[in-house]
């Protein structure tokens, strides 16, 4: 009996020698699909150099707001790269899988790249769309997602918000008043970007869609640019898509080493490189230079300046019954 | 419209006026009368202008009416296609509720919590030809197994199964299974609580699938279901499988388990089985298995036979009368081990299980020499065989009908044919020293045929015929042993 389970000891310790496939689940927001698929390949590649180990990263991509939810009810991600750090931040605060001090673990905030909102109008700009006051006029109809349920609609959002702050002064109830004549154009509230891309570019609906730059440049890329172009205001919001860990479940199944290489690898000159080849504004300032020509210049404001941060600015606008619920509604 | 109408009257009105103004001066009436023409001429032309706009003009309005229907057109078909898109993802986090031939099922959405309602119901009859009115009573209806199963998850990987059973010959109710497996993966689970021990083939064949009534007589040197904790899993896809565990320990098979131990001693076992051509494509082999299942402990007993000695109250026949059983003086007194060399083979319609088994225990107590230890080896082997006469498949874990029972459409199931023979050797050493009850046998031979009739996944019903017959070592046969025994079962079982 003894010889028996001695044979049975080996030939566990050599299975579990065998074991080295790894697995990572990366709950994202909704239009990195592309840019993660990209990234992921690589990053595989690089971890079987540096451990030997095969890592399979799964994707996650949803509204921001929604895909936050889902991990804190269970839904069992590695790591999180969502549209802003008001939703990590309700991970942390609502299911405690990761630290309060979240943001502080990696470069930059943990936003190894930025967007901003642009404008994609049908070709030709019918309608003659240059600037934001010319989306509230009569007749122009705008798609954007639900700023409930979508990270880049509530940047989109407060990008409007801004451009009338600093148009009227910083005169808030004209700023409001702005985007409620801006809301009263948008016939149909998607739950997430890509949604939108689908309302605007493959069901013909709308005369402008409000998207994330990448997001822009894909439709351009994916429909033709004889169908579409892109308009970048002279004024919008620095967008900063933050990344993180999320410890517990990271802990849980073994892939703490690897959820922290996976994001690192983000900042290297390689993740750069991905990023700004899919028309995400890279950090590391080479990798900025070399692809300037795929990024207008214009003026960004960020939320931490012009509304207090993401905690405020997301009771006083889109916590229920706040702005966005006073001035928006469904037609 | 309007503006066009507006037009028209104003030239009107200046055909009008000079025509009065020449009715009063004669001398100028054909030149005035050419200038009528002209006008009337100009009038036209202007009049064809006048429907060249109104025919330029309602198709710009009637586009630009239909590009705002259009839009209004696609906006809700979109939000159709979003409500769409959203009861979707509702009805995938609503709980799921299922009711089939697998029995009753609720869990959540994520499938992380799960919770499954099974049953198994056998109700047979035994008739017994031969015993020349020996025996009474044995002739019967019986309610052989009535479980309500309780089977689930909790927390995506942990497994757990909750079994009373409320039939059978006693007529008690007592806990059949009740286990928590958590499941690492498919290659590592660990299981603990009340379940079988890993060492009988025939025995960890699910109860409503075994070929017959009752398992073989083989069965009666293996351990039932024990209370401990066991490492298993299924390696390389399922070649491999593997279980091993530290015990209670249980005796010779006992129909009637217990929920605690009585001593200090604790039992190994375990179980290797390989199935080498499961995964390739050589399907004629496919279903072949074998491996070795075992078990060791160092047992010493107490006192009452059958209770806490670490003994078996009794071999039985496949009748379910006892052929074999230990003095009530005899008491485990030193090793117990097994070991079971088995195998299956199952291609298409054809299914083959057999096992050997010996059980080497060392007890005292017997009549010759009280105090004295004796080493006694049983040894018992079976094979069985089927053939699915309606063509499907036969498998280790039962058969799904390709036609369930429906006279309506005409169909009747599933068919099969069985056959087994066993043998079970006591050691002499246990007549000799007088460790065996008078009456008991020293072997017993056993072959069964039946027919098997499978409605439909749930409900079974068979019909068998099974013979024994004993060697009796002391001449002293009683009632059971003194002719051999012939049974006709019959059975029908739900189980879901």
């Amino acid at each position: 009996m003894k010889t028996f389970l001695k044979v049975l000891l080996v030939l566990s310790l050599v299975v579990s020698a065998n074991a080295k496939e790894v697995k990572l689940l990366n709950v994202s927001y909704d239009p990195t699909r592309e840019l993660y698929t990209e990234y992921n390949a690589a990053f595989a590649k690089y971890w079987k150099t540096k451990s030997g180990d095969d890592v399979v990263i799964s994707q996650s991509h949803g509204g921001s707001g929604k895909q936050a939810q889902s991990v804190i009810a269970g839904l069992e991600a590695d790591v999180v790269t969502l549209a802003l750090s008001y939703d990590i931040d309700a991970i942390s605060q609502q299911a405690k899988l990761l630290p309060a001090n979240w943001q502080s673990r990696l470069p930059n905030n943990s936003t190894p790249y930025t967007s901003t909102i642009v404008f994609l109008v049908r070709k030709g700009n019918p309608k003659g769309i240059k600037d934001w006051d010319d989306l509230v006029k009569k007749g122009v109809t705008v798609v954007v997602p639900n700023p409930k349920t979508s990270g880049g609609a509530r940047w989109a959002y407060l990008a409007a918000y801004a451009y009338a702050l600093e148009t009227y002064g910083h005169d808030d109830a004209k700023a409001k008043d702005f985007v409620t004549k801006l809301y009263k154009n948008v016939p149909i509230l998607d739950s997430g970007a890509r949604g939108s891309t689908i309302t605007f570019a493959q069901r013909g609906i709308g005369d402008v869609l409000l998207a994330w730059e990448n997001e822009a440049h894909l439709a351009l890329k994916e429909f033709g640019d004889d169908k579409f172009e892109i308009v970048t205001p002279p004024l919008s919001v620095l967008a900063e898509p933050p990344v993180a860990v999320v410890d517990k479940n990271a802990k849980r199944h073994g892939t703490t080493e690897v959820a922290n290489e996976y994001l690192k690898y983000l900042y290297s000159d390689e993740g750069q490189e991905i990023a700004a080849k899919n028309f995400y504004r890279p950090r590391n300032q080479d990798v900025a230079a070399k692809y300037a020509a795929n990024f207008t210049q214009l003026k960004l404001v960020t939320v931490d300046q012009e509304f207090g941060g993401w905690t405020k600015a997301q009771q006083t606008h889109f916590a229920d019954g706040g702005v966005f619920d006073q001035i928006y509604q469904p037609q | 419209m309007k503006t066009n109408q507006t037009w028209l009257a104003v030239i009107a009105g200046a055909l009008v006026a000079p025509a009065s103004y020449a009715a009063d001066g004669g001398d100028t009436n054909s030149a005035q009368a050419a200038e009528i023409e002209a006008l009337k001429k100009e009038v036209q032309v202007l009049e064809q202008k006048v429907d060249s706009l109104e025919k330029q003009s309602a198709p710009e309005q009637s586009s630009a009416q239909v590009q705002a229907l259009d839009q209004k057109v696609r906006i809700l078909e979109r939000e159709r296609e979003n409500d769409r898109d959203d009861a979707a993802a509702l009805a995938k986090a609503q709980p799921k509720i299922s009711l089939g031939a697998s029995g009753f099922s609720f869990g959540s959405a994520d499938s992380n919590f799960v919770a499954t309602l099974h049953g198994l119901v056998q109700a047979d009859s035994r008739t017994f030809f031969g015993d020349r009115g020996l025996i009474n009573g044995n002739d019967s209806f019986l309610l052989r197994k009535a479980r309500p199963i309780f089977t689930g998850t909790v927390f995506h990987d942990f497994d757990f199964n909750f079994t009373p059973e409320l039939g059978g010959n006693v007529g008690t109710v007592q806990i059949l299974d009740a286990y928590l497996n958590y499941r690492y993966n498919p290659s590592w689970q660990l299981e603990a609580g009340k379940f079988k021990s890993p060492v009988g083939l025939e025995q960890l064949q699910p109860d409503s699938t075994t070929a017959f009534n009752e398992r073989s007589i083989a069965n009666n040197l293996v351990p039932n279901r024990d209370l401990g904790v066991e490492l298993h899993g299924d390696l390389f896809g399922g070649v491999l499988s593997y279980a091993a565990g530290i015990f209670d320990g249980a005796p010779d098979y006992i129909g009637t388990t217990v929920n605690a131990d009585s001593d200090d001693d604790k039992a190994f076992a375990g179980r290797l089985f390989i199935q080498p051509f499961k995964k390739t494509k050589i399907i004629p082999l496919q279903g072949l298995g074998f491996g070795v299942g075992g078990s060791y402990e160092d047992d010493r007993g107490g006192t009452a036979a059958g209770t806490q000695t670490g003994l078996t109250s009794g071999y039985k026949t496949d009748g379910q009368q006892t052929f074999f059983s230990y003095n009530s003086t005899v008491v485990a007194a030193g090793t117990h081990w097994r070991v079971s060399p088995q195998a299956y083979y199952y291609y298409g319609p054809l299914g083959l299980l057999g096992e050997y088994v010996v059980s080497d225990q060392s007890l005292s107590g017997g009549s010759v020499h009280p105090k004295g230890v004796v080493d006694l080896q049983n040894t018992a082997w079976e094979i069985s065989g089927g053939w699915v006469l309606t063509g499907e498949d036969a498998s280790y874990s039962g058969l799904t009908p390709r036609n369930p029972f429906n006279l309506h459409t005409g169909q009747w199931g599933a068919w099969q044919a069985v056959a087994r023979y066993g043998e079970l050797d006591v050691d002499d050493n246990a007549f000799k020293d007088g460790f065996a009850t008078t009456g008991s046998a020293s072997e017993a031979q056993a072959w069964s045929v039946g027919l098997n009739w499978y409605l439909n996944k749930d409900i079974r019903v068979n019909a068998s015929f099974s013979r024994t017959t004993f060697t009796d070592y002391h001449h002293a046969s009683t009632a059971v042993t003194k002719y051999p025994e012939n049974v006709l079962f019959t059975r029908i079982q739900l189980s879901f």
